[in-house]
């Protein structure tokens, strides 16, 4: 195990005292190191503009405070350490530390537009008048418009999501989110592989969640009122009970806008079934294992109003920003149930609908999935049927898009659409045995049995 | 043969430190400290550490379908071999002192035992019993290796890559940490990963000096409690076996001894402590880059060796008996769990390098 190899040099002591002083307050011994490790190599450009202080006390000073910056920049930037492994007086610390550097950046900022407006003026003092008339410049183009984000948070918003406090069967977040943990039950551990559009299947195994995918529960629902209050638990409960028994989804969030932690976030659930998504190149069928799956207790009823409640709004964004920190989801890993599912034996999109309309993506900070090139059809050439056009009137803009796609596809290559999506339809079906095969040699790879040493018989513990 | 039967019963009742928890739930960063003597698996639970270990060591019996029936009923890890079970891990002892015999050792000097041919799949076999297959491929373990000892580099080549090939193949990316600098993770976090860490184990002892987690010196000498085992042995005429027996069973340094047993520990035990304690003074005055701190530095103690009460205090007196070293000691502590602290310090740096 190597590391950086800086170590202090000139005032060893100060630095030593200086560095001290933070990492007095990482209480987590991984995050200490992670943290040294880190900031030593800066150490040396620090040094080198330290060393010019000419005060011992400035010096402790700078060095503390660059300590402090590195702190939050890894903070920030790598996940050196949860807010839960440093001491508050630390996470103080690190604010105020963050607030000079604000400060010290503003008056710098206003100190060089000072001296540039007074440069300007000075230079526009002493230049000569503009005798002849230039041609008139066109004009500028108009600048885009701005637009204004659909839901403007009120309050003040924490700067990061944080675990605040857990205790047995909660833990509570400091967006809002508090999570019942009692009902979470461990499921198949998570692995999964991803296709590569060029390539195909990447033979690396992937055990972390690459997205979200937002479901409806299609349960009993029960107006929103007081006199339906008992109704309204008993249908939770149930629904509830249910989701556990099949571990059917990571998080399940009632219509009062609890969230419950149904099935562990580092095993799979079976929420997704046969559905295709795409982040770039990284094609990933079956979304079981890759996607985590976050459920309203609602119905869908095909969209036309959006059919949750405000708490379950409110719970659903917060649990997404939660989730999204936690693995790192990108926002395009964050999609509706309903654009994902597909018929693979008819080749058809739309197996499950839930969402496939009127879920509300900018609201929860995310991009228009609605407006993105279904890779289901864009890749695999699926289509849709009558029963899908029953429900929905019309398709959502991206299959459209797709489609369309599709035709200028077909019209390159002199063929019809239809040859081209068998041929697409064909890629799909052959990844997906793929994948099968893969899922099943890394099943045989994990089995204990198979592991039986040669020569020998294993026994006892 | 009832009798035989009640003394495989006792064996059953007194294997200690079952590992199923670590077995089931697998996955997640782990640590290993693959000791001469002992095998210790430590994993995050939670925000706590939870460590499991097994005897580094063999005795191989005849093969009767009525032992092997007994084994299995027990729980007692073992494998067949042809015309033989082999009892591995922490069972073992109780039978070498069943059986009046030596335990067999897959480690010597801290590396693989080349003079023992069931060496490899015996400490396959144990390491099984700590290390669940990684859950996902690439999960990473951090496992401890000696530092080198003069003249034994292709013997200590051979052993870091036999393990990482080992780890490797059960799925996870192997890193190797030396085993006092794992010691200086697990014990000196409030120093800043700063200070000598010295691991005293069966086939070794292992020193690192780490100035902010950055090792500077490292050294081991090629002698532990196996040295002091046999050495006693042979004085007293007694299996090595029967020696670390006595001498787990509380031998306190700080006293004087009552027996001859005790009286030989203590002799070997001082000679060891003394060539430690030579090498560290060497080590340190021929350092061409020792680390500029004005900080006192700290050393801890940590291994199954430094186990015996009195043993800190036979060091510091010895420390302070000799010529002063080129840095300054600030104390010498024990590890707040010394079988544990290397196989901590490794997972430590599993989570670091995750």
């Amino acid at each position: 195990m190597e590391g950086p190899r800086t170590v202090a040099k000139e005032h060893p002591g100060e630095f030593l005292e200086a560095l001290e002083e933070v990492t007095r307050g990482i209480t987590d011994p991984v995050a200490k190191l992670r943290f040294i490790r880190s900031y030593l190599p800066e150490y040396r450009q620090v040094d080198r503009v330290v060393q010019k202080v000419p005060f011992r006390p400035a010096r402790r000073m700078l060095y503390r405070w660059a300590g402090l910056e590195g702190l939050r920049q890894l903070m920030k930037r790598h996940g050196l350490a949860s807010p839960a492994d440093l001491t508050v007086g630390t996470r103080l610390s690190v604010a105020f530390g963050r607030a000079v550097t604000a400060v010290v950046a503003l008056i710098v900022v206003g100190a060089m537009t000072g001296l540039s407006t007074f440069a300007y003026r000075y230079w526009r003092s002493r230049a000569l008048p503009v005798t002849v008339a230039a041609e008139p410049a066109p004009p500028a183009p108009a600048p885009a418009p701005v637009l204004a984000p659909l839901v403007i948070p009120a309050g003040v918003a924490p700067a990061a999501v944080w675990l605040v406090e857990h205790g047995e069967g909660f833990e509570q977040y400091s967006n809002g989110l508090r999570i019942d943990t009692r009902h979470a039950v461990p499921g198949e551990p998570r692995k999964f592989h991803v296709f590569d559009r060029a390539t195909g299947l990447v033979p690396v195994i992937h055990d972390r969640p690459a997205g979200i995918l937002f479901h409806t529960s299609e349960s009993d629902v029960w107006p929103l009122e007081e006199g339906f209050n008992d109704n309204l638990r008993l249908s939770s409960v149930q629904l509830l009970r249910w989701v556990k028994r099949h571990k059917l989804y990571h998080y399940l969030i009632d219509r009062f806008g609890r969230v419950y932690r149904v099935v562990e976030e580092e095993s799979k659930a079976n929420h997704a079934g046969h559905s295709v998504w795409a982040q770039g190149d990284r094609i990933h069928l079956n979304l079981n294992h890759s996607f985590l799956g976050v459920s309203f207790e609602t119905r869908w009823e095909g969209g036309r109003a959006l059919p949750i409640t405000q708490a379950q709004f409110a719970a659903g964004r917060n649990l997404s920003d939660w989730l999204r920190g936690r693995w790192e989801i990108p926002a395009e890993m964050c999609v509706a149930h309903g654009l994902t599912s597909v018929n693979p034996k008819k080749h058809l999109i739309g197996h499950h609908l839930d969402w496939a309309r009127g879920f509300p993506f900018e609201a929860f900070g995310l991009p228009d999935q609605y407006q993105l090139l279904p890779p289901s059809v864009e890749l695999f050439g699926f289509a849709h049927d009558d029963d899908f056009l029953k429900v929905l009137g019309e398709p959502w803009a991206g299959v459209r898009e797709a489609e369309r796609a599709l035709a200028r596809e077909a019209a390159r290559r002199g063929q019809t659409v239809d040859e081209v999506r068998r041929e697409r339809q064909g890629l799909y079906d052959r990844w997906l045995t793929e994948q099968s095969r893969a899922e099943t040699a890394t099943a045989a790879r994990d089995d204990p049995a198979a592991s039986r040493k040669p020569g020998g018989v294993r026994g006892g513990a | 043969m009832d009798e035989r039967k009640d003394h495989l019963w006792k064996v059953a009742q007194e294997v200690e430190e079952r590992i199923d928890d670590l077995e089931k739930t697998g996955a997640h960063p782990m640590g290993c400290d693959v000791g001469t003597s002992k095998v210790v698996a430590a994993r995050q639970k939670s925000r706590n550490i939870e460590t499991g270990s097994q005897l580094n060591a063999f005795i191989p019996v005849p093969w009767s379908r009525f032992t092997e029936n007994i084994l299995g009923q027990n729980q007692i890890a073992y494998y067949r071999d042809d015309d033989e079970l082999v009892i591995y891990g922490t069972a073992t002892e109780k039978f070498a002192n069943m059986f009046n015999a030596n335990v067999r050792r897959p480690m010597a000097d801290g590396l693989l035992n080349a003079k023992e041919k069931l060496a490899l799949p015996v400490l396959e076999a144990i390491l099984q019993t700590l290390i669940p297959k990684a859950r996902a491929q690439g999960e990473i373990l951090a496992f401890s290796v000696p530092a080198a000892i003069e003249g034994k580099d292709p013997e200590l080549t051979y052993h870091e890559a036999t393990l990482r090939r080992y780890f490797e193949g059960q799925g996870y990316k192997a890193v190797a940490i030396n085993e006092g600098l794992a010691v200086i993770f697990s014990e000196l976090e409030d120093q800043n990963f700063t200070g000598i860490g010295i691991s005293c184990g069966g086939g070794m002892c292992n020193v690192t000096l780490a100035y902010l987690s950055i090792p500077s010196i490292m050294f081991s000498i090629p002698r532990g409690g196996d040295y002091i085992d046999q050495a006693v042995g042979a004085v007293v005429n007694e299996h090595a076996t029967r020696v670390k027996v006595h001498k787990e069973e509380g031998l306190d340094l700080s006293r004087p001894p009552r027996d001859k047993f005790e009286k030989a520990l203590h002799i070997y035990y001082e000679d060891l402590v003394e060539e430690l304690v030579d090498a560290l003074r060497k080590n340190l005055s021929h350092a061409e880059k020792l680390p500029k701190s004005d900080r006192a530095l700290t050393i801890v103690l940590s291994g199954g060796t430094a186990k015996p009460k009195g043993f800190k205090e036979l060091f510091d007196k010895t420390l302070k008996g000799g010529a002063s070293l080129p840095i300054e000691i600030s104390g010498v502590r024990m590890a707040s769990d010394p079988l544990t602290a290397t196989a901590r310090g490794a997972l430590i740096a599993a989570l670091y390098e995750k």
